[in-house]
């Protein structure tokens, strides 16, 4: 087949299109890749602090991986303070939910926050800003708290006009507990057995 | 062409959401409070500007027939490279935005201004409108989100208004308050069209009136005398 003069001119005008987009989104991607790690690091950095308890290590570095999780350890003068990792509710309103889930060594929790989700704005998002709710979390373990929403006949508040959402993040953060539980042994082993890495500013720690 | 004219058209008397009601689905998707409004909004202007300034660039280049693939072509990258902006540096806007940033590709008020403007006009006149329809645009997203805001959980800009105990009042935060408060405000910029098209004919009215005065002043006097 022979193209004329018209059809090549269409090949031409879209090509040259085509290229100006993508010479163009690669520049952007090279100037935005690192700002967006970074940007990234950061967010989990400041959720870390947030759902730990005290610690003077370098957490995000000392991660250690038990049964595919990254878990991020909390330790002050070397000593296990806290433990936090990613769980995902995949249940959520639209889409999953993943939250980080901070505990103490003894398996109450200390924090959580949720770090990604997709819930309705004004809503169900009040899992990241109704601070009361993410604190009626605190210190709670598994023996004597019944991991529902209230609804449910559990001890978690739901939210007006949304209920699927926080009965999600209390099933995950349950489930975190219950994994907690089962690995506890393994879990505290490879902590233990691995060196503290000590934030540059902090003095003393390791073990 | 009146850079003026092509501002107050833009703008207003074509205003994207209030007159053409193109864009509903961010419209209606992230209004939810005025914050989200407005940077949807600052979004979707950056994406017209770069838009329309290739579109005007390469009018004339790109034969009739590939226009429209050319064209989405162009606003799909600019959308991309907006959303990678935004989550490099505006990190919490964009979690948040992040599900309809994408969706701006989409947009027919943007794909109808390279269709409609600027591929018919020169760069600066298209820059002019895609100012002025994007800010048009954010406006109509701020003034919904802001009413939505302040109906549905009694806040403006994260700030309490009435106190913690206002109820969050659940059809404004959900779309039905959406389209509910897109009504009122539409009524109103009639309300408001209407008015300046009454001062206009009263103006025209009473200049034609004193043309007639004069007139038949001036054949009184040609009488008279």
């Amino acid at each position: 087949m022979k193209l004329n003069r018209e059809q090549m001119q269409m090949i031409l005008a879209l090509f040259i299109v085509a290229a100006i987009s993508a010479i163009l989104l690669s520049l952007t991607d090279m100037l935005t890749r690192e700002p967006i790690a970074q940007a990234q690091r950061q967010a989990l950095h400041s959720a870390l602090l947030q759902v730990l308890p005290e610690h003077d290590n370098e957490v995000q570095d000392d991660l250690l991986e038990v049964d595919g999780r990254a878990i991020y350890p909390a330790r002050l003068h070397g000593r296990l303070t806290g433990l936090a990792w990613e769980v995902i509710a995949p249940d959520g309103y639209s889409g999953s939910i993943r939250i980080l889930v901070g505990i103490h060594p003894d398996g109450h929790v200390q924090a959580i926050r949720v770090t990604e989700h997709k819930e309705t704005p004004g809503l169900g998002d009040g899992i990241v800003h109704n601070k009361s709710w993410l604190d009626s979390f605190h210190e709670r373990g598994l023996s004597g708290v019944h991991w529902a929403v209230k609804k449910d006949g559990g001890d978690f508040d739901q939210f007006t006009g949304a209920t699927i959402t926080p009965r999600a993040v209390v099933k995950a953060v349950k489930g975190a507990l219950v994994f907690y539980q089962s690995q506890q042994i393994k879990i505290l082993d490879q902590i233990n057995s691995k060196t503290a890495v000590v934030a540059p500013s902090a003095a003393g720690g390791g073990k | 062409m009146n850079k003026q004219a092509v501002f107050a058209d833009g703008f207003w008397h074509n205003n994207a959401i209030f007159a053409q009601l193109l864009g509903m689905c961010p419209l209606l998707g992230v209004t939810t409070s005025a914050e989200n409004g407005f940077w949807m909004g600052a979004a979707t202007l950056l994406v017209l500007l770069g838009s329309n300034l290739v579109v005007s660039l390469v009018r004339g280049v790109v034969p009739k027939n590939v226009r429209i693939p050319a064209y989405i072509t162009i606003i799909a990258a600019f959308v991309t490279m907006v959303g990678m902006a935004m989550n490099a540096w505006m990190h919490e806007m964009y979690l948040i935005l992040g599900l309809f940033i994408p969706l701006i590709v989409v947009n027919c008020a943007i794909l109808g201004r390279a269709e409609a403007f600027a591929s018919k006009n020169s760069v600066s006149d298209s820059l002019v409108d895609a100012l002025a329809v994007g800010l048009g645009f954010t406006m109509a997203l701020l003034l919904l989100g802001g009413v939505r805001e302040l109906l549905g959980q009694g806040k403006l800009f994260g700030f309490s208004l009435f106190g913690e105990s206002y109820p969050d009042v659940l059809m404004f935060i959900l779309p039905p308050g959406a389209f509910i408060a897109l009504g009122f405000i539409l009524a109103g910029v009639n309300l408001i069209n209407r008015q300046l098209k009454r001062r206009a004919d009263v103006a025209k009215a009473e200049a034609i009136r004193l043309e007639m005065v004069d007139k038949s002043r001036m054949s009184t006097a040609v009488e008279v005398s």
